[in-house]
């Protein structure tokens, strides 16, 4: 198939950016633009998710495209590992685009940006789940974090977002900067920047291990930011806190799965043949994660804080996928590998859908406290039961896509023998259960002060239905989910 | 034949600018100059590819900086705003007063 | 080598002499006559007012913004100049997207009145 007709996804995408932002100067943000570019931006998305199924057939474990003057310079993979993630891309950026509708054509003066820095951050996850070079990953990762400071900081009247863009944007910069420091320690050990190379290089052994440890541990961190693993976590629940509603739902979604495609194809493809135990590691980090995130959720008062220490402990259940894989890579790698794949399926459904209802509320009530789900059943039983399907997910109980990524992550585990992580998951899950049934118990059996219904417009309506459906159907019509997930990460363990 | 400085110098260098960017970014409250100090540690990134590319005689690090340097310029742009926007709000660029997020 | 250096070392040698000698010389040989417009600021015409620290408005900032961004990027354009020939027209196209982004910006930070004066 054609060169450029692989890359159609992320060039529709680029595209419509490009077109909302001309519509946007040409109608200089007035009522047709608050009304039309929402839709500009869902009608690209979803025409990217098309293409994306389109080239499906084609994808393949080669790396990279040809290109100047012939030579084959390895850039992106067009594999089905980064095909899986440019889903999730497009997906969340049409869910998000959705959402941010009413909330952000109530805050004047309307601005299309919003919409642009949307798809632009979607480009970047796409960019980044599909690199094989560290050039790419520098750059689609430094793509997608300034995007991100730009969305955090969209409210710029209001003192939060700011600060919490300038928190986001100063740890950012040093946790890029030591990756860098790390990537020109990898350079310059194994004289390459494509991630095959360096495996092959560091696999004839001819290279100073001493560079190699401090440039992995450098470039570890920087993922783990990406990622808010528990050591690079401090910024997280600031930047979730400040960011306008929708931002906060894209972060929560959008740079954790491309953080987890990028530390999986760098640990899978370049540093395989390297013997450090990694089994220790990832589990080490695996267990703090989900241990502080789920602990300190436990205090929280203001929901987009709850939830971001919830994302940061199921980054933590993720990771012991990644664990499982490493304690035995050379055998059917796609266990706890495809483990992660359908766990961040299903954890951005639910996570999209959870913010969805955060803003319908918020639309109304202008604040995300806790307190204010009381009595929600009263004054708005469809999202009421919403809440009760994407936390049941989010805990990992049965009729719901939480539940299978959670069977297969810690099954994957547990067939590698590593007993204590899986244990220490499944009792983390456990207190998790306190803090996101403390909502659900606060809209079912909490009076509410004041009855209003709450009203929701189309829009989001149709993200906490599709976000539900999806949810459900993970868990009660999952072939295809797993069989996806799986020849996604089948794929991966042909390459090498 | 004047390039007999070894590799390893321009390393150390390189890494010495490095320790002194993130030290920097340690102890320093004034957010420009931190952003000054994460400035510096790119820098000292940019020598250090720089220093490899030339030894190993591929252009891949030159091409490396080419990238590290407009990133770095397009996050101090959006950093330096940010700062501006906080100055309006609060009177400060001191990290340490910045604080209406917590828990 | 250091006798690899002994060529900058005469260079410098070289440079530091010039510079010296003429800034040394003119001050022995020229006939000095100051009168008080001669010794003023700008010597043009334009009579000067108030101090040269003064501070620059915070408008500013947005224009030196802009500055930075469009002179770095200006980087990319000079591989391709060097490579142009052995690029063809690939070369030309991609540059040419390259630009149209530039441009597309350019308009964009225009529209949003990123250069007015207020």
């Amino acid at each position: 198939m054609n060169d450029l007709l692989l890359l159609s996804p992320e060039i529709i995408i680029a595209v419509t950016a490009f077109l909302v932002l001309t519509l946007d100067i040409i109608w200089k943000g007035d009522r047709r633009s608050a009304v039309i570019l929402p839709w500009v931006t869902v009608a690209g998305a979803v025409a990217a998710l098309l293409a994306v199924v389109y080239i499906w057939p084609a994808a393949s474990d080669t790396y990279g495209i040809a290109t100047d003057t012939g030579n084959f310079v390895p850039m992106l993979a067009l594999d089905r590992l980064a095909i899986f993630f440019k889903i999730l891309a497009v997906l969340t950026v049409a869910l998000v685009g959705l959402s941010a509708v009413d909330f952000i054509a109530q805050r004047s003066p309307f601005r299309g940006e919003f919409y642009v820095f949307t798809l632009l951050a979607g480009l970047s996850l796409m960019l980044l789940s599909a690199a094989t070079n560290l050039v790419m990953i520098y750059l689609s990762l430094e793509f997608l974090s300034i995007s991100s400071y730009v969305m955090t900081a969209y409210l710029r009247r209001d003192d939060r977002s700011v600060e919490a863009a300038i928190k986001y944007l100063l740890y950012g910069a040093v946790a890029s900067g030591v990756m860098l420091y790390g990537f020109s320690l990898l350079y310059g050990a194994t004289g390459s920047v494509d991630l095959a190379t360096i495996a092959r290089r560091i696999g004839e052994s001819q290279v100073s291990l001493t560079f190699v440890v401090s440039a992995v541990v450098m470039i570890l961190s920087g993922f783990g930011f990406k990622i808010a693993l528990v050591p690079f976590h401090q910024w997280s629940p600031d930047a979730y806190e400040g960011a306008p509603t929708p931002v906060t739902a894209f972060l929560s979604v959008g740079p954790k799965a491309a953080g987890f495609a990028v530390l999986i194809r760098v640990l899978v493809v370049a540093l395989p043949e390297y013997s450090v135990n990694w089994t220790a590691i990832l589990s080490l980090v695996s267990i703090l994660t989900m241990t502080v995130g789920n602990l300190v959720a436990l205090w929280q008062t203001n929901i987009k804080r709850m939830l971001a220490y919830s994302s940061i402990a199921q980054a933590g259940y993720m990771l012991i996928g990644l664990a499982a894989w490493s304690a035995e890579p050379g055998g059917w790698a796609g266990n706890g590998i495809s483990g992660i794949l359908l766990f961040l399926f299903a954890y951005m459904f639910t996570n999209l859908g959870i913010f969805a209802v955060a803003i319908a509320l918020e639309n109304q009530l202008g604040t995300a406290n806790i307190d204010d789900y009381a009595g929600l059943i009263r004054r708005s039983p469809y999202l009421s039961i919403a809440l009760i399907i994407f936390f049941l997910s989010l805990i990992g109980i049965p009729p719901t896509g939480g539940f299978m990524g959670k069977l297969f992550v810690f099954g994957a585990a547990i067939d590698r023998g590593l007993y204590i992580l899986a244990g220490i998951g499944i009792l983390n899950s456990v207190i998790s259960v306190y803090y996101y049934f403390g909502v659900v118990r606060r809209a079912f059996f909490v009076e509410a002060e004041d009855d209003t219904p709450i009203r929701v417009s189309p829009a989001l309506n149709l993200v906490v239905t599709v976000t539900m459906i999806m949810t459900l159907l993970i868990a009660l019509y999952g072939q295809p989910f797993i069989n996806l997930a799986n020849s996604s990460a089948q794929i991966l363990a042909a390459a090498f | 034949m004047i390039n007999q400085v070894p590799v390893s110098y321009y390393l150390l260098l390189g890494a010495i600018l490095f320790s002194i960017g993130a030290g920097g970014v340690l102890i320093r409250r004034n957010a420009i100059v931190i952003l000054m100090c994460v400035e510096m540690m790119m820098n000292a990134v940019n020598l250090t590819f720089i220093a490899f590319s030339r030894y190993l005689d591929s252009a891949t690090g030159q091409i490396f900086v080419f990238m590290v340097m407009a990133v770095a310029a397009v996050e101090v742009a959006i950093g330096l705003a940010l700062l501006v926007e906080l100055n309006r709000h609060k009177q400060t660029v001191n990290i340490d007063e910045i604080n209406s997020l917590k828990g | 080598m250091p006798s690899d250096y002994v060529p900058i070392l005469i260079y410098l040698l070289v440079a530091t002499f010039i510079a010296a000698f003429a800034l040394v010389l003119p001050h022995y040989l020229g006939p000095r006559r100051p009168n008080p417009a001669k010794s003023d600021t700008i010597e043009s015409g334009k009579l000067s007012y108030g101090d040269a620290r003064r501070r620059v408005p915070v408008q500013y900032y947005i224009v030196a913004m802009v500055f930075i961004l469009f002179d770095i990027e200006v980087l990319f354009f000079y591989p391709w100049a060097v490579l142009f020939w052995d690029l063809k027209w690939y070369g030309l196209v991609q540059i040419a997207i390259f630009a149209f982004l530039l441009v597309e910006s350019y308009i964009y930070i225009w529209k949003k009145g990123a250069f007015k004066w207020k």
